[in-house]
């Protein structure tokens, strides 16, 4: 789910080197280098910012709490890093990566933060080419800034298509942190609905939720609450209202840098048929999960489990995606998606209804794709 | 303050159209990749009232009529009910969303201006323009310089924040102890300055016994003799506030002591220079010099400090960095935070700074506690 953007991430990002040790990077880095002398290129640039930051953090650990920042790595040879922090926080920022070499990117003259390393190519007579990850996400004045910097001994190609940097199988460290952020968000989901029954307040209780979910240690949390019994989300409002119910919410937890999301939907004493309705669709979506389904295949059972209620509109036509160090991973679960779900992937899976008559309901699920089928690591409550 | 709010937000369109109107152009698309940086202006949220969750845009003619485009789709009824603009659509593709508001409005990209779309995604951005059939002319400023001035509701909504900030400090008092994280403690500040209404919130908090900086909370155990730094940035309506604190746990040394009254004095400094008609350069000097006369100016560049203060968004970042090389005159009615903060060698990174407003006679901050150097028993 989309959710309103902190102007900072306020939780600890210090490198945890028991949980992702320095070889667990080394591996990542190796099977970007295989990819480097596939396609010729010298070394990979990747991007991220504040709200999108995945290869980026997946290869040097390092996710921007402002701004942006910018890895080279090397074919061979050391790895740097570019981060727009200032000089007067660049030791902070040491303790975020096992990248050794962190320089600014701020100031008038970030651009020349690689012409050292780039100044190693220059005796070669041909055109070196550069993969680039992330570069989607970055701000044409800033584009324009590197290809400045860069000047004409580079090319520059695109890697995004070419290689799934973070992959859509996750290791086994990865899996780890999953499940430890989906323990999480169980846990803050439990105060939501305590929250709830104790104030008549959604906002009350997603904001209990989110400082028990804070003071374990969570990097980042998101909420979204509706004042409406269901029928729309919204972000933070800060008005504390009650209202008549049903409950229905949205918590995403980060741990170390790993998302876990989950709908809450809470009546009273008895289901309303779109709860029922919504169960069973998730129900039906789980039972086809298993390696190589198809996303459309997925979403095409959900929307027969539905029928002939449409999805919720909060889903924007979607029945779930990956998560991982990005909250909304590939691949969606459209209708007609060709992707093809893997091994070890992890999924979120979200079914809705918002109908006059049936009611309203968001329910979803975090499940790991094994070999036999879905593992559910979390499910609404 | 509805009806308030809403002649302030209508105050900024009107602004513009005379804009468009004077600089003979047909509208205005205004662009927003969703971020609400505390050191930035939101384009949308000047010209319609309304915190973007993704990437949105403002279209407005010169006629005064303006339409906002919100993503994702379901997101589009909160921001009706929430902006001024006369239209409000939910899209999923917000490239054909323009394309569609712009033909109703009768605009072509060659009598148009653009803010913020420097800031999208590169990829995005090309996609607009492919749907523009061109890229408009940039007028990247637009909105922060047309809000520079706060409005009335602005300054109310900056007193309020003002008010979260402090109270948010003196839970940091309550609450700091020996044995606890600074995450604990980040997270505690945090959730309780948002049960007081504080939307977004650029909270550093972090300590040592000898501080280079303020960074982000980590998960050092507090204890005894550490100096805790807080740059507590609640945002209330649109408006972040500023406060710098410096606290220690137990008996801070007598360096501590003495160039937090440096800091202090920097501050009295910079309120009586930051009058309307000054420059900012003249404000910076005048705080630095208060440094240099403790025999300190070789300190008064990064590493050991960064700016003497900066705007504060996301309605408009003017009057900028607070440093020696900006040459904006301030205007009454300007807000931004002033803060000396200084790595001096026998103490160590010290914070002590407020959110101030320009008036005709000096800066008057905000809070109703100026920063001091405060203790929490050991």
């Amino acid at each position: 789910m989309k959710t309103m953007q902190p102007c900072v991430t306020i939780g600890s990002y210090t490198w945890a080197q028991d949980r992702l040790p320095g070889d667990e990077f080394s591996v990542r880095v190796d099977e970007l280098r295989s990819a480097m002398a596939r396609h010729g290129w010298r070394a990979v640039l990747v991007y991220g910012d504040v709200r999108e930051h995945a290869a980026l953090a997946y290869l040097s650990n390092f996710i921007p709490r402002v701004r942006w920042g910018m890895a080279l790595l090397p074919a061979s040879g050391d790895a740097r890093l570019l981060c727009a922090m200032s000089t007067r926080d660049l030791p902070a920022m040491r303790g975020l990566t096992w990248i050794a070499d962190v320089r600014s990117g701020m100031g008038p003259e970030w651009d020349k933060a690689f012409d050292p390393w780039f100044e190693r190519f220059s005796a070669e007579p041909s055109e070196q080419q550069l993969g680039t990850l992330g570069f989607d996400l970055m701000a044409p004045v800033l584009h324009d800034a590197v290809r400045r910097s860069l000047g004409e001994r580079f090319v520059l190609q695109r890697a995004d298509d070419v290689v799934a940097v973070p992959p859509q199988r996750k290791r086994p460290r990865e899996l780890t942190l999953l499940r430890a952020s989906c323990a999480l968000v169980q846990d803050a989901a439990r105060v939501f609905v305590e929250g709830w029954r104790e104030s008549g307040e959604p906002e009350t209780a997603a904001l209990a939720a989110e400082r028990a979910a804070r003071s374990r240690a969570a990097q980042d949390v998101r909420t979204l609450v509706s004042l409406d019994g269901g029928r729309t989300l919204s972000p933070y409002q800060g008005r504390f209202d009650k209202t008549a119910g049903p409950l229905l919410g949205y918590l995403a937890v980060k741990v170390m840098g790993y998302w876990a999301d989950l709908f809450v939907t809470l009546e009273g004493a008895s289901k309303n048929p779109a709860r029922r309705r919504v169960e069973a669709a998730l129900d039906a979506v789980i039972a086809t999960m298993r390696p190589g389904v198809r996303a459309g295949d997925l979403h095409a059972t959900a929307i027969a489990a539905l029928t002939p209620l449409p999805l919720h509109p909060a889903l924007s036509q979607s029945v779930g995606h990956g998560v991982g160090l990005s909250l909304h991973e590939a691949p969606e679960l459209r209708a007609g998606a060709d992707a093809t779900l893997v091994e070890d992937g992890v999924y979120s899976l979200q079914v809705g209804i918002a109908d006059r008559n049936a009611g309203n309901a968001l329910l979803s699920a975090m499940v790991r794709n094994a070999k036999t089928g879905a593992e559910v690591l979390l499910r609404s409550p | 303050m509805a009806d308030q709010a809403l002649i302030s937000k209508n105050l900024r369109l009107s602004q513009a159209t005379q804009y468009l109107q004077n600089h003979d152009r047909d509208g205005l698309i205004a662009c927003s990749n969703g971020l609400n940086n505390f050191l930035d202006a939101n384009a949308i949220y000047v010209f319609s009232g309304v915190r973007p969750i993704g990437e949105s845009a403002v279209v407005l003619d010169r006629d005064g009529r303006s339409t906002l485009i919100v993503t994702p789709a379901w997101d589009g009824e909160r921001a009706a009910a929430a902006s001024s603009t006369d239209e409000t659509i939910g899209a999923d593709d917000l490239a054909a969303a323009l394309r569609s508001a712009a033909d109703k409005h009768g605009l072509t990209t060659e009598r148009m201006l653009s803010a913020g779309l420097s800031l999208l995604g590169q990829a995005l951005a090309a996609r607009i323009a492919a749907a523009l059939g061109g890229a408009p002319q940039p007028a990247d400023d637009l909105a922060r310089d047309l809000a520079r001035v706060r409005s009335q509701e602005e300054l109310e909504a900056a007193e309020r924040a003002n008010w979260i900030a402090e109270r948010g400090y003196e839970r940091l008092l309550e609450y700091a102890r020996p044995g606890l994280r600074e995450f604990e403690l980040a997270a505690e500040l945090y959730c309780f300055m948002k049960k007081l209404g504080a939307e977004d919130n650029f909270l550093l908090l972090s300590a040592s016994q000898h501080n280079l900086a303020v960074r982000a909370a980590g998960e050092r155990i507090l204890d005894v003799g550490d100096i805790i730094l807080s740059e507590i940035t609640p945002c209330y309506r649109g408006q972040f506030v500023q406060i710098c604190r410096t606290t220690v746990i137990g008996e801070p040394p007598p360096a501590v002591r003495k160039n937090y009254v440096i800091l202090q004095d920097a501050t009295g400094e910079g309120l009586l220079a930051a009058r309307a008609g000054a420059r900012v350069a003249d404000v910076t000097r005048a705080m630095n010099a208060v440094f240099g006369k403790a025999g300190y100016a070789d300190f008064c560049r990064p590493p050991y400090m960064r700016v003497r203060g900066h705007g504060l968004g996301i309605t408009s970042d003017r009057p900028g960095d607070i440093v020696e090389r900006n040459e904006r005159v301030l205007e009454s009615g300007m807000m931004f935070v002033m803060h000396p903060n200084q790595y001096l060698p026998d103490s160590g990174y010290l914070m002590c700074g407020e959110s101030v407003v320009v008036t005709a006679s000096g800066a008057r901050a905000l809070s109703a506690r100026p920063a001091q150097l405060d203790v929490i028993a050991a």
